[in-house]
């Protein structure tokens, strides 16, 4: 018994917090174990209000979808190019002034640390609804995540070809286009790919914000108890997920099986 | 690695023509989605511009922040309610996570069928959006946080049990071999041979996704989950800037010092075992 109590001395007082912060947030969060029974008999009856779905909504949803899938691309677009341009004064090899590489990384891990509804809600308070801040708070909700990988594929390139063309005196513009991107445009494109799976959720659920698109639909579905078009909703959100992810699964193979733009 | 090289050499044109040839029809595919995408949207340089005035609108409506929402009490709950939302669903979550794992996990699973079931139901978590799930739980179990914390716990086991699996994938088989020699059952293999290995990297994952929890937290505020970012989302749909900047301080303060607990305790974990 005393080789037991000695054994998890150690555990014993992060287990008796973890305990009471459970039980804290337990009774902030109002949890009732027996709503969860009661919940099941409601979801059966939810599930079954929603079947079969309504195949007739079906084509009243494809321009949503697309929307959603509009808004994820232009803003990935966007949001890579603004990338990409502080990742070129973020990267150590081509920015020698530390000042400027510090304010670049900076805004990046600065665009990280800021919670991505924040961004969502401004852009929405600045340009209204539409889409158009969906796109904008993608783009720059993009910018913390993608300008560091960015920043850090240019600091990992090999110097050699950056110095020759210093060495004949080319510019900064004709060395970023004949030794940087040459060498580190498939891990731009891959990681993009990457963002764009990520911002493809988010522009589904950004449409409850105001942004429009599939999410709005759904959202509106649920509020008007049309379950069996909110099933038709659901059905196409997933056809969408699966479909970008295997294409830009597809895309990002083809890019990475072979060096690019040599 | 000769290509690297081939741009100083005089070579880079003819590499890039060979590189624009190959992949021409999938750039021009791509960059008329693009164009289109951009038209179709109506997104132009003028609608940017119009947005202008608008943004030092807000900011003069903005500043000087609100504190006085801050006095009444009802902005420090939700704080807790969101926190608590976070840290109870990734707790749940992570329990959850573990026993899919178990039974996900090459080296310790009943059967093949067993474990394509539980890769089946990670693949399948993963795949539906937190906004589905949501919605849904909404009905189900009604608004508030509670709907918040189920959806964060269901909404972990896609991420996490994948990971927890690899984690015991690819522990010491032998303590696994030599407790099955002498006879130990199934639990005990997993709490002597498999916990001991797996928890630092279990723990340090938890706390990784509490980090992400969190923020998803916020946005399920929005559709009915209650918190702060519900409260952030009403100022914002009433005008209120001032009062939604307040807010905005108090969820930065709220996040960064988040990361910064979980950050000491991945660091705390990760550098000692646990339960030996």
């Amino acid at each position: 018994m005393v080789g037991v109590l000695k054994r998890y001395k150690r555990v014993f007082l992060p287990v008796v917090i973890l305990t009471l912060l459970l039980w804290g947030g337990s009774v902030i969060c109002q949890v009732e174990p027996a709503v969860l029974i009661t919940g099941v008999p409601q979801g059966l009856d939810l599930l079954r209000q929603m079947f079969p779905p309504a195949w007739s909504a079906f084509p009243e949803l494809v321009g949503p979808a697309l929307e959603t899938v509009q808004i994820a691309l232009v803003g990935t677009v966007f949001g890579a190019l603004l990338s990409l341009i502080i990742s070129l004064f973020a990267a150590s090899n081509l920015n020698p002034n530390r000042k400027g590489r510090e304010i670049a990384r900076g805004i990046c891990s600065a665009e990280r640390a800021l919670p991505d509804l924040i961004v969502v809600l401004f852009f929405v308070a600045i340009v209204g609804l539409g889409p158009f801040p969906g796109v904008m708070a993608l783009a720059v909700s993009s910018i913390g995540m993608l300008g560091k990988l960015f920043a850090d594929a240019i600091e990992e390139i090999d110097p050699k070809p950056l110095e020759s063309l210093a060495a004949v005196g080319a510019t900064k513009a004709q060395i970023i286009r004949y030794a940087v991107l040459p060498q580190v445009l498939p891990s731009l494109i891959a990681n993009t790919l990457y963002r764009f799976d990520v911002n493809i959720r988010m522009s589904i659920f950004i449409g409850v914000v105001g942004a429009g698109g599939i999410g709005f639909e759904l959202l509106m579905a649920m509020r008007l108890l049309e379950f069996q078009t909110a099933l038709s909703a659901i059905i196409t959100i997933l056809m969408l997920i699966l479909l970008c992810e295997k294409l830009s699964d597809a895309l990002r193979k083809s890019i990475l099986g072979q060096e690019v733009l040599r | 690695m000769s290509g690297k090289t081939s741009a100083t050499t005089g070579q880079g044109d003819w590499g890039y023509q060979r590189y624009f040839q190959r992949h021409l029809l999938t750039g021009t595919v791509f960059l008329l989605i693009l164009g289109w995408s951009v038209v179709d949207l109506g997104i132009s340089p003028q609608l940017f511009l119009s947005g202008l005035p608008h943004f030092f609108n807000l900011v003069r409506e903005m500043f000087p922040p609100n504190w006085e929402v801050l006095a009444s009490g009802k902005v420090l709950w939700s704080v807790l309610e969101t926190l608590s939302m976070a840290f109870v669903g990734t707790f749940l979550g992570a329990i959850l996570s573990f026993l899919l794992a178990l039974f996900a996990a090459n080296n310790l699973a009943l059967s093949k069928m067993v474990r394509e079931t539980a890769r089946g139901i990670m693949a399948a978590e993963r795949a539906l959006p937190t906004l589905v799930l949501i919605l849904l739980l909404v009905v189900m179990i009604g608004l508030g946080p509670f709907s918040g914390m189920i959806c964060i716990a269901i909404g972990s086991v896609g991420s996490l049990g994948k990971l927890f699996a690899e984690a015991i994938e690819t522990v010491d088989p032998k303590p696994i071999e030599s407790l099955e020699s002498v006879g130990a059952n199934k639990i005990q293999v997993i709490r002597f041979a498999v916990l001991p290995q797996v928890l630092p990297s279990l723990i340090a994952n938890t706390l990784y996704r509490f980090d992400i929890n969190l923020r998803v937290a916020l946005f399920l505020g929005v559709v009915g989950g209650g918190g702060i970012g519900f409260d952030l989302h009403l100022a914002m749909s009433l005008f209120k800037y001032a009062d939604a900047l307040a807010i905005t301080a108090v969820i930065f303060i709220m996040v960064w010092l988040a990361e910064k607990i979980s950050d000491y305790l991945r660091k705390m974990v990760i550098g000692r075992e646990v339960l030996q």
